[in-house]
């Protein structure tokens, strides 16, 4: 089962994401997508850590090229979240620059081939109406399309708002 | 008129495609002219957005408007900015409201809001 769930900044994805994890048996693995840099990365790490404490999440933290990553037999996998992934592909020395785009859905396309539960949280970046420099505007573009991607081959594509999951495709009303 | 939103890259004009059967020739990028489609809106407005509103005319005869959300983000310090998004949304709304069909893309995926 392939999950895919999207909304703003704050939305509660990452609670619903966990939530619908908890719904399966382990092993449960969380690929960490954040590359910790910063007081703010650091402060949402311990935050997201604290919310998996003793839920039985083995952490494998990835920021680049996530279908290299080993996993156990028969695992469930929550990725979050794509918008990191997508930057450190685009920025970072060891992402994948150009090929930003092939690798993320390549590296996602491996992860679902073997997990017996793929749950994907993205993030809704292009509903502002602003107009950023050439490298940001590429990134609301892969982000979006890598969204339709992703959402074309997943069984369920939820939006959440407020907390509420918005079932755009599968999943429960 | 159908009318579709969503945010960059959600697959507005993939649905007029796939959904709906226009052509990319049949689009035209916020000119007014004879196509059936019109897409990027909200660059029209923000062409002269103090005269948004006078567009509705021409808008309502058209088979397909898409426009990109453009108010889920901090109000602009600039003002021609500002006036674009205020007047993209109050734009949208009537066009809305004259709407056969209003679809807002997420991921691809249309969510029928009328």
């Amino acid at each position: 089962m392939i999950t895919l769930i999207t909304g703003g900044s704050g939305c509660g994805k990452s609670t619903y994401a966990e939530s619908r994890m908890l719904s399966y048996s382990l092993p449960r693995v969380y690929v960490a997508t954040m590359i910790p840099c910063g007081e703010d990365a650091a402060r949402r790490i311990a935050r997201h850590r604290q919310l998996r404490a003793g839920k039985g999440f083995e952490t494998l933290e990835k920021g680049v090229d996530v279908g290299g990553l080993p996993l156990p037999e028969g695992a469930s996998v929550l990725l979050e979240c794509l918008g990191n992934l997508v930057a450190n592909e685009m920025f970072e020395p060891d992402g994948a620059g150009e090929n930003a785009e092939e690798r993320c859905l390549d590296g996602i396309r491996s992860l679902a081939r073997r997990a017996a539960n793929l749950v994907i949280v993205t993030n809704e970046v292009g509903s502002d109406g602003r107009e950023y420099g050439e490298g940001t505007e590429r990134y609301m573009q892969i982000m979006g399309r890598l969204g339709c991607r992703i959402a074309e081959m997943a069984d369920e594509v939820c939006e959440v708002v407020c907390g509420q999951p918005v079932w755009l495709k599968g999943g429960r009303a | 008129m159908i009318l579709i939103t969503g945010g960059v890259a959600s697959g507005k004009r993939t649905y007029a495609r796939r959904t709906l059967g226009y052509t990319d020739e049949q689009m035209a990028d916020a000119v007014l002219d004879a196509r059936p489609v019109l897409y990027n809106l909200q660059n029209l407005v923000a062409r002269a957005p103090e005269n948004a509103q006078g567009l509705f005319d021409a808008l309502r005869e058209k088979d397909v408007v898409i426009v990109c959300e453009v108010g889920s983000g901090i109000v602009p310090l600039d003002r021609n900015e500002r006036e674009t998004r205020e007047q993209t949304g109050r734009l949208v709304n009537r066009l809305a409201a004259e709407a056969e069909r209003v679809v807002r893309m997420v991921c691809g995926l249309p969510q029928v809001l009328k």
